[in-house]
């Protein structure tokens, strides 16, 4: 009779317990908590039997359907887990191991150490390794590496993908800084900006400007003066403008005459970073990553730390514009890249934007000598025997005569 | 004011040997390695005789490179080596060329030969040139002869001197007087009188006491007194410094000087169009020297010009080059003086507002031969938010936010507001302007944006006035603000922040050289960001770590970044400690400032030690029946190795000057 009654009750048990659980999961997200006020309103238990509710509830923990947390709000809490999850727990062969997996399971995308598995859990090393081998060959976890801490041995559950944080976002493949995707991405939005904050001419440039402004500019009246001589009128805007595009091949070659001229104050479309993101994201040059507007600012930063482009603001719009437009070089970047490839160039340094400037320091030997500080004459190193400087005069054959002997490996 | 460190004192000392000789240049390295001394003590210091000594310091004192200074009853005077006109020796070269550009090349000359004989009385110039230009006649012209001056000149100025073919270059003694005339009242020359041989602190003091004297005997009390005689103080230093100007003024008062100025003030040469009968009143007793604060105020203009044409191109460049010149024509020097020009704010304020230049103004001394339409991108009207682009600002910018990009987006005030306020005003462009209708500008034609040259045609081009203020408006645009748009059509330049926006180019220069593109990020990333954990910083600059650290070490030796240990606890565990870098940019520039005057003194030592090796073909070439004939008296192998030394001396002086333009951002401008 008991025993009939048992049975009865537990597979009573065993319906609520299923009803409980369908409920709960209509009810919400694996994340969400349920109180035990939520599961008494489910109205899954009759009566509002809280003894009832306890047995139900501790047979599905017991299931691993229901995982019991603290909350400091509600205090005890329960969230529910999927079936497949917790059959997962049910197959695993010991305890130990279940608290391992539940531990791995607990951090969730972040990962977790293996240091802190055995800390949490106070269990032996051997016995935590046991059981992340057996984990891992059942391939319910993987081990994984976080680029904070890049030495640290990670684990994770299998079936989750690590965490922007762990990854370091789209920056990074394989828990390394993707370098050269960085600066090939850099190359594309340097280009794209360059090309639209500065204005493509052909015209002719003046070159021959002195420092003091005294030298006569040549202007493009000149280069046109004989057709202007010929007609014998004034030159209309028209004349002026088609002179323009017939220098370039009076000139021989039409390439050097291309360059960029810095656009007229005010202008309104230097391009913003949400245009750079958009841009980024048509041309589907990063097809597996996924890149926000706030990694494209990322990356429009560091190019104006680089001192390549430079925030603009006309009126509300925060553009970028390329700085130094004269001195850009007119080819695209990535053409050439692809020169470089064939060996076109290799002379040039591949790097987006033009030459640094340079000044007196940088010039002179001393501005990149290794042992500036030591140099004094009557020292070892002294600027009479230095060969650096030597070279630099070209005169290198010449001391070698006097002066067999420089103190100064080169 | 300089620091005399000893790269310095080495190096005036060598620039001294180099103009001057040896024996001034021992006296003056005495004189700054021991301070203030008389002669008695500096023949002690030297062992050279009083005689000796006497012909050193007279040289010395020509050249303005000594101050003295007697007190009262006392017997023998006390000297002082002046550092600052010492290292002003070596822009010679520069101050000629500019002299040369912006006066013409009779004025050079004029400048040369002040720059050789040093302080000189203008009776004393006049008489040399007469002789001069006597000889010339005489010869006819067949002798194309250096003038006597420019013998050894060559030294520091880099440029061997052409053969001069055309005779002299100053024709008659009116010429001559009327170039010193323009040469005074430009205030690149100026009159000696006794107080320019004291040292501004012997000044300053001698000031004081008079002014205590004269208006505070009875001693000071309570902070009103002290702040008047600090007023008083000013008033008498800035009376000493206007002695200098007395020539100038007396030009001024002339009647003939405004008509000459009109003249003559104009860009470019004027070679050849004086008025000969002019004979201004130039007291011959008067002692006239050259000015190098004001030669100063031009050669910063040619170095911001420059920096305008890096950053813009050469047309834009020659614009800010007449502003410039116009804005500066009567600022006596590049740095106000603490000391003497906290008064002269107030009474001067009239005059301060007025240092601004008209558009009208730029464009009546623009050169005809320049077309500006060249030199800035055309864009369509729709395209030109005007109202943003001619945004007056009244006031000179504030001091740097501590984080500049912390701009916030909505803080833009209804008359920025661009929709409306475009169509209002349209005054800069044709009404009927046709926006060209091939222009894909949207993204339509790929990655680049097609500015169609073709249909240039149909837009009509914009008249001088208007061109010439895109250019300005773009200079007012730029982050360096070049210029200040100051009212509606006047411009003005805020020397202080540009001259630190420069000095920022050039330490980022020096950075991008030696440290390369990635270490130039750092830098400017700890420059907008402040300070910044070690660990913050890969994430900004998207740099291996690996690779930082090594930058930042190599940086950190270098001067360019500095670090801040900041213990977590009393324990200050360096494992747990914090580590904050930062970067103090004048730091970085003082240092740099000391490599650049070691540099030049390696430059100077080099070329010592060249000569030493030459020093057979040197002597040489100094012999008589050799000298002016060098390549038809002296052996192939001889020649060939004397034109070498040649070139490289010539390198090296150029590379002096080039460091020295450097310096004079750094230090001076």
């Amino acid at each position: 009779m008991a025993s009939t009654k048992m049975a009865d009750d537990s597979a009573k048990l065993q319906i609520l317990k299923d009803a409980l659980y369908e409920e709960i999961r209509q009810h919400g997200s694996e994340t969400r908590l349920f109180t035990q006020r939520d599961l008494l309103d489910l109205n899954i238990i009759p009566n509002n039997d809280l003894l009832l509710l306890v047995r139900v509830v501790q047979g599905l923990t017991d299931d691993k359907l229901l995982v019991g947390t603290t909350n400091h709000h509600a205090g005890l809490a329960w969230r529910w887990r999927s079936r497949e999850e917790a059959k997962k727990y049910t197959s695993l062969p010991n305890d130990e191991t279940v608290m391992v997996y539940s531990i791995i399971d607990e951090a969730g995308a972040d990962g977790i150490w293996n240091r802190t598995i055995k800390n949490k859990l106070n269990m032996h090393e051997a016995v935590v390794k046991n059981c992340i081998k057996f984990l891992e060959s059942k391939g319910y976890i993987a081990s994984m590496k976080n680029v904070e801490h890049p030495n640290k041995k990670m684990y994770i559950k299998a079936t989750l993908r690590p965490s922007e944080r762990a990854t370091g976002g789209p920056w990074f493949t394989d828990g390394e800084l993707d370098t050269a995707f960085i600066s090939e991405l850099e190359g594309i939005v340097f280009e794209y900006i360059k090309t639209r904050s500065a204005y493509r001419s052909s015209q002719v440039q003046p070159t021959a400007f002195s420092s003091g402004g005294t030298a006569k500019p040549p202007k493009k009246g000149a280069v046109t003066a004989d057709s202007t001589t010929a007609r014998g009128t004034k030159r209309s805007a028209t004349d002026i403008s088609t002179d323009d595009t017939s220098a370039p091949a009076r000139g021989g070659s039409a390439k050097s005459r291309h360059v960029f001229l810095p656009m007229p104050a005010g202008y309104r479309h230097y391009p913003t970073v949400a245009e750079i993101a958009k841009f980024i994201h048509d041309t589907g040059i990063t097809n597996n990553t996924t890149l926000g507007e706030a990694d494209i600012q990322q990356l429009v930063d560091v190019l104006t730390y680089d001192g390549l482009i430079e925030p603009v603001r006309v009126g509300r719009r925060r553009g970028y514009r390329v700085t130094r437009a004269m001195k850009q070089d007119t080819v695209p970047f990535q053409k050439r890249a692809k020169e470089r490839e064939a060996g076109i160039g290799l002379d040039q340094p591949l790097a987006p934007g033009p030459e640094p400037l340079s000044n007196g320091l940088t010039e002179a030997p001393c501005g990149r000598c290794p042992v500036f500080e030591l140099c004094e004459e009557g020292g070892p190193v002294s600027p009479s025997n230095c060969v650096y400087f030597l070279q630099w005069l070209d005169v290198e054959d010449l001391p070698k005569a006097v002066a067999p002997n420089v103190a100064l490996p080169p | 004011m300089m620091l005399v460190t000893k790269p310095v004192a080495e190096l005036c000392a060598l620039l001294i040997d180099e103009l001057h000789g040896e024996l001034p240049s021992r006296i003056f390295a005495t004189l700054l390695s021991k301070g203030r001394s008389t002669l008695p003590q500096l023949s002690q210091y030297t062992s050279m005789t009083l005689r000796q000594l006497r012909h050193g310091v007279a040289v010395l004192l020509q050249h303005n490179l000594l101050f003295y200074h007697l007190d009262p009853g006392t017997e023998f005077a006390f000297y002082e080596a002046n550092a600052e006109h010492a290292y002003n020796l070596v822009r010679t070269g520069k101050i000629l060329e500019m002299i040369d550009t912006s006066f013409g090349a009779p004025a050079k000359d004029v400048m040369q030969s002040l720059l050789l004989s040093g302080q000189t009385r203008i009776s004393d110039l006049v008489a040399a040139y007469q002789d001069k230009i006597e000889q010339a006649t005489k010869a006819g012209g067949i002798v194309g002869d250096e003038d006597d001056f420019g013998a050894e000149t060559n030294g520091v100025n880099g440029d061997s001197h052409p053969a001069k073919n055309t005779g002299p270059q100053v024709k008659s003694t009116a010429h001559l007087n009327s170039i010193i005339c323009r040469l005074v009242e430009a205030e690149v020359i100026d009159v000696v009188h006794p107080k320019t041989f004291e040292s501004s602190h012997d000044v300053l003091k001698t000031v004081e006491k008079e002014a205590m004297d004269k208006h505070f005997p009875a001693g000071i009390k309570g902070n009103k007194a002290k702040i008047e005689l600090q007023e008083r103080i000013a008033e008498g230093l800035r009376k000493v410094r206007d002695e200098c100007k007395s020539l100038k003024r007396k030009l001024e008062q002339n009647g003939s000087a405004a008509k000459r100025r009109k003249l003559f003030t104009g860009v470019g040469m004027t070679n050849g169009t004086y008025e000969e009968d002019i004979d201004p009143a130039l007291d011959p007793k008067q002692v006239i020297r050259i000015n190098y604060e004001k030669c100063l105020v031009d050669l910063r203009n040619r170095r911001l010009v420059q920096f305008a044409t890096d950053i813009f191109g050469e047309t834009t460049a020659y614009v800010y080059g007449v502003l410039l010149k116009l804005l500066t024509k009567d600022l006596p020097r590049c740095r106000s003086d603490p000391a003497m020009d906290v008064g002269e704010d107030k009474d001067d304020d009239d005059e301060k507002g007025r240092r601004s230049v008209t558009t009208d103004q730029i464009l009546d001394n623009l050169k005809t031969s320049v077309d500006l339409s060249l030199g800035i991108g055309k864009a369509e009207k729709r395209q030109i938010s005007s109202a943003a682009a001619e945004k007056v600002e009244l006031y000179p910018p504030k001091k740097k936010v501590l984080i500049a990009e912390a701009e916030v987006d909505g803080e833009a005030s209804p008359d920025e507001d661009e929709d409306d306020s475009d169509s209002s005003e349209e005054s800069d462009y044709d009404s009927d302007y046709k926006a060209p209708t091939t222009n894909g500008v949207n993204g339509t034609h790929g990655t680049k944006v097609k500015f169609d040259e073709s249909a240039a045609p149909k837009e009509r081009r914009l008249d001088r006035p208007t061109q010439l203020r895109q250019h300005l408006l773009l200079l007012s645009e730029s982050r360096q603000h070049f210029v200040r748009h100051c009212g509606p059509n006047e411009w003005t330049v805020d020397f202080v922040p540009l001259i630190n926006a420069l000095r920022e180019a050039e330490l980022d220069s020096v950075i991008e050289r030696t440290s390369g593109r990635q270490g130039l990020r750092l830098v400017r990333i700890l420059r907008a960001k402040g300070k910044l954990d070690e660990k913050a910083l890969p994430n900004v600059a998207l740099m291996r770590k690996p690779e930082l650290q090594q930058k930042m070490l190599e940086m950190q030796t270098a001067g360019f970044v500095h670090v801040q240990e900041v213990p977590r606890d009393l324990k200050a565990d360096v494992k747990k400690s914090f580590f904050l870098w930062f970067c103090d940019v004048d730091r970085s520039l003082n240092r740099l400032l000391d490599t650049s005057y070691k540099t030049m003194l390696h430059c100077m030592q080099v070329l010592e030690a060249l000569r030493q090796k030459e020093r057979d073909v040197l002597e040489t070439t100094k012999r008589t029946d050799v000298r002016g004939r060098e390549k038809d008296t002296m052996r192939k192998e001889y020649y060939e190795r004397y034109s070498r030394f040649l070139e490289c001396e010539r390198k090296l002086f150029a590379q002096v000057m080039r460091l020295d333009d450097f310096v004079s951002v750094l230090r001076d401008f």
